[in-house]
């Protein structure tokens, strides 16, 4: 009997942090521009020591200006995908559940493309203006969180068939608006939205942005965080959950919210990022167990390492090209999953 | 269970529904049945109706078989229409795509749809005898269509500006106005080697050519566009062999391109757009950003068509300014120094 | 008799002293169940008035034949449906209005089987039973550990603690499953045809470990069966339900009348008193010999 302490936990995440800092160091070495991290280092302890200045150097600029956002946004969104997608297979009691299966992601398309469509016709300043997109993104996937949810309901309260069926549904639905609206849009714009909804973290963001995503991904995720035991009695059945004292329609609700909201965050700002969320936490599950309390953070670490890794493949495999990483974590996934399959760990 | 009447009636409208559709799709087929036959079994000299045809092989190669004369024509890419207005035969212009918008006269055309997509029906509708397809827009699908409804179609393939050129001066020959062809390709030539004489001897500007912005996406050195760039005196910053590549924003904030080229008929919007990529500290780390060095040309060269010099005209006057200054004859304007206050959007 | 609200139904604690037979533990008054399947249909009403109470140590045996509303009446006693009529009260709560964590620390429902999603180990599973009494966010402490240690001992399951529950044989399983609704340490423990998949030598081990933790651990313990000599052999009190009637309360040997039995069951059947005392039931298999 080796039950689960807070010592034990905290090693498992200080290991798997380890890990991923090694990773962002490698991520900020590697890319088109050489760069001396010692030097940049130095220019950065430089910075904060004497407040303010900028960092002069060429290199410096493209680290801080593209690379480290990106890796930032990297682990923002492989954290978000995978907690949700952990949260999600739990819910929804499906090892095939992934963080979109509920039609949150084709939302934010939606929202996305409605947003790029109605822009030029909008006098706004260029701050706001930029906004636009992750905006419109975002009140797509909240418009299908609200959707699928009165959708999903039986006798007032969340069903996890029936909320499985409707977020199909409703994912289905608004994908065939997608494709109307493709087709019907002219030449260039097809092609961004194409690869828009592939999934790529090479969207330049303002700083504000990252303030409002870290604060999404603290609020989710330690919301889903706050129900974590009960979602290991979850996944013994949900009659017996409820036998065990597990307020069955609150972390229905909690769950539902919190891991659609990560979604409806990542998607803003990546597009479709597929395969993160439902593999990192059935290969998290291997290691280190179905406990939750270990799971969700272990997931979010592992799903951060993912996609900074991927990211950092796709950005400099096809130099000046670069593959997007939605494209990355299919290659990787799609075999990884037919693995997991076989050996029946899934 | 009792079967009511009205799943009694579902069930007879599904089993009747499969036998309505067997009878009547052949219908359009039979239409093409005719066609064809006029088009490929008779001989080439048909007694009955003294159709004459023309065997030539198009730019990717086919063989195909063109009724002559030939007056009517079906476009399915804006380029295209185009060649056909600046050839003169727009008479013969019996339908185009939606997208078909240059010149305005264009929009005024019977619509068979998409370039990508178009539809079949509309087009037989229209009784073509030839369709014109370009490979680098339209399908194998609808060439293939069009060929099992016996339709011929005959596509361009012009892989560079010079290629324009030759490419509507074949077509014009195909449709059988090979003067206006002539004309055509010799003002295009005419206008290149005035443009060569001008800014041949200057040094090329290190430009990025921008599709797209979020992500990135640029154009490859293969594609007529990064031809029609050299020829305005640019070159650009992005050698890649796919032609619409996804670019890291680093490898250009590595390469620092002097000027930002974007294609756009609506200048306003992409001058909205440049305020608002100045404000993102990704792409300030691009000094043309910083120092708001971009300049907004045609849609034109977007488009294999001969008005594609205009743009490359247009591009060149904005690269090169000091070359098209009338400058009296003691004055010398030195090459290439452009002072970074010159805000090359105005137009 | 007058059902008295005892004081509240503390946790027992190992070690507190065992009062005598006379405490009253639970009281199912007059309680009855209908629903509609849509709103526009009148209700059916799966269970009329029943009542019958318990005292802690007893085994309760609720009997009767497929869909006769015995599962209802569980789910009534368990508190997850509200009655249309009528309380259940534990030790004076009423169970319905209990919060879920609450109920989940004083009855426990012992399921059939345990539809896993992902693999857990046999402790693990055991330790589930200690989340009523948790806190959020607290990891298990010394004492649920030893709580759970101690209920894979009384069912004979403490070799079992580190192996994959879906390696368990059926009978390794069920007592898993009941020793996760020991370790919640319930006042009540419910038993929903527990004897379905099992043999017979699994069903009496059954019967018997419960007789024996009822009588420990002074549970009341509510059997939801149709096994007729089982029932007989074990239960202090038998409750006859069929079609939603409740027929006859009382012990076996008070109950098991053979007209009664044969109207409820259907079917030719005699009654005799075993070597134990209680009564047996037979299957009278020649129909025409009466």
């Amino acid at each position: 009997m080796r039950p689960l302490t807070i010592q034990r936990l905290f090693l498992q995440c200080a290991a798997l942090a380890g890990i991923l800092f090694v990773v962002v160091i490698i991520a900020l070495k590697a890319g088109a521009v050489e760069v001396s991290l010692f030097a940049l280092g130095r220019d950065l302890i430089r910075v904060i020591v004497h407040h303010g200045g900028e960092i002069k150097s060429d290199y410096g600029l493209i680290v801080m200006n593209i690379r480290l956002p990106r890796i930032l946004l990297g682990i923002f969104v492989g954290a978000s995908l995978a907690v949700a997608g952990t949260g999600f297979q739990a819910l929804l009691r499906n090892p095939l559940a992934d963080p979109y299966v509920l039609g949150v992601s084709n939302g934010a398309a939606l929202g996305a493309i409605l947003a790029l469509l109605v822009s030029p016709h909008l006098a706004l300043l260029p701050a706001v203006a930029d906004l636009l997109t992750p905006l419109g993104a975002f009140l797509g996937a909240a418009a299908t969180i609200a959707a699928v949810y009165f959708l999903g309901r039986r006798d007032g309260q969340i069903d996890s068939t029936t909320l499985l069926l409707g977020g199909v549904i409703t994912g289905s639905f608004l994908a065939a608006i997608i494709m109307f609206l493709m087709t019907s849009e002219t030449g260039s714009n097809l092609r961004g939205m194409a690869y828009w909804l592939m999934g790529n973290l090479s969207t330049s963001l303002q700083p504000s942005v990252y303030w409002i995503l870290w604060i999404g991904f603290l609020l989710g995720a330690g919301a889903i965080y706050t129900t974590a035991s009960d979602l290991n009695l979850l996944l013994s059945g949900e009659k017996e959950a409820m036998h065990l004292g597990v307020d069955l329609p609150r972390v229905r609700l909690v769950v539902y919210i919190a891991a659609s909201l990560l979604t409806g965050l990542a998607v803003s700002v990546s597009g479709s990022i597929g395969y993160v969320g439902l593999l990192v936490p059935h290969v998290m599950r291997q290691i280190f167990g179905s406990d939750h309390r270990v799971l969700l953070p272990t997931a979010a670490f592992g799903g951060a390492i993912a996609v900074v890794i991927a990211d950092t493949i796709g950005r400099t495999v096809v130099p000046p090209a670069e593959l997007p990483v939605g494209a990355m974590t299919a290659f990787a996934g799609a075999p990884l999953f037919i693995y997991l399959l076989r050996r029946r760990m899934v | 269970m009792q079967l009511t009447k009205r799943s009694r009636l579902m069930d007879i409208a599904g089993m009747l529904l499969p036998a309505v559709l067997v009878v009547t799709v052949p219908a359009p087929r039979a239409w093409a049945q005719s066609l064809s036959s006029a088009a490929t079994g008779a001989p080439v000299q048909n007694a009955a109706t003294a159709q004459s045809f023309r065997e030539v092989v198009d730019e990717t190669g086919r063989t195909v078989r063109i009724p002559q004369p030939v007056m009517r024509i079906v476009s399915l890419a804006p380029s295209l229409t185009e060649t056909i207005y600046a050839l003169g035969l727009q008479d013969r212009l019996v339908g185009d795509t939606d997208y078909c918008d240059y010149p305005p006269e264009a929009q005024k055309k019977q619509k068979v749809g998409g370039a990508i997509n178009p539809s079949l029906e509309e087009i037989t509708h229209l009784r073509p005898d030839v369709v014109l397809v370009t490979r680098h827009l339209n399908t194998l699908d609808t060439v293939h269509s069009l060929d099992a409804l016996g339709i011929p179609s005959y596509a361009t393939d012009p892989r560079n500006v010079d290629e324009i050129g030759a490419s509507s001066k074949r077509l014009a020959d195909v449709l059988g106005a090979p003067e206006a062809g002539a004309a055509v390709a010799e003002d295009l030539q005419h206008r290149l080697d005035v443009l060569r004489q001008k800014i041949g001897a200057l040094p090329p500007r290190r430009v990025l050519f921008v599709v797209w912005t979020d992500p990135l996406i640029s154009i490859g050195k293969d594609t007529f566009i990064a031809d029609a760039l050299r020829r305005a005196g640019a070159v650009s910053i992005i050698d890649s062999k796919q032609d619409w590549p996804q670019v890291n924003l680093e490898e250009v904030a590595h390469l620092q391109p002097e000027v930002l080229v974007f294609a756009d008929s609506h200048s306003e919007t992409t001058l909205q757009h440049f305020e608002v990529l100045a404000t993102r500290p990704a792409w300030r780390t691009l000094n043309a950003v910083r120092d708001r060095n971009f300049v907004v040309i045609s849609e034109a060269v977007n488009r294999p068509a001969p008005r594609i010099v205009t743009a490359i005209e247009e591009l060149a006057r904005k690269l090169h300014p000091e070359a098209f200054v009338e400058k009296p004859a003691s004055d010398k304007v030195s090459g290439n120094t452009i002072s970074n206050a010159e805000c090359l959007c105005a137009r | 008799m007058v059902a008295r609200p005892t004081a509240m139904g503390a946790l027992r604690l190992p070690g507190e002293a065992s009062r005598a037979n006379t405490e009253l533990r639970l009281s199912v008054e007059q309680v009855s169940y209908a629903y509609s399947p849509n709103p526009t249909q009148a209700p059916l009403f799966t269970l009329e008035a029943t009542s019958f109470q318990a005292r802690a140590g007893e085994i309760v045996a609720i009997l009767g034949p497929n869909a006769s509303g015995k599962s209802t009446l569980l789910k009534l006693i368990a508190g997850t449906l509200e009655p249309l009529s009528g309380r259940v009260r534990l030790n004076g709560f009423e169970t319905h209005t209990l919060t879920a964590r609450t109920r989940a620390q004083r009855i426990a429902m012992v399921q059939q089987e345990s539809q896993l999603l992902f693999p857990a180990r046999a402790w693990e599973f055991v330790l589930q039973g200690r989340h009523p009494h948790a806190r959020a966010l607290r990891f298990e402490s010394a004492t649920d550990i030893a709580v759970a240690r101690n209920a894979l001992a009384q069912v004979g399951a403490a070799e079992l603690s580190d192996r994959w529950m879906a390696e368990l044989s059926g009978g390794e399983k069920q007592r898993v499953i009941l020793a996760r609704a020991l370790a919640q340490q319930p006042l009540l423990l419910l038993l929903d045809e527990p004897t379905l998949h099992l043999d017979i030598a699994a069903q009496v081990d059954l019967l018997h470990g419960l007789r024996h933790l009822a009588v420990e651990n002074r549970y009341t313990v509510v059997v939801v069966t149709h096994e007729l000599n089982l029932a007989g052999e074990y239960a202090d009190q038998v409750v006859l339900i069929q079609r939603g009637k409740c027929l006859r309360v009382g012990p076996p040997g008070v109950v098991y009348q053979r007209e009664l039995l044969e109207q409820i069951f259907q079917t030719p059947l005699s009654v005799e008193l075993g070597p134990s005392g209680r009564p047996r039931v037979n299957v009278v298999a020649d129909r025409e010999s009466r």
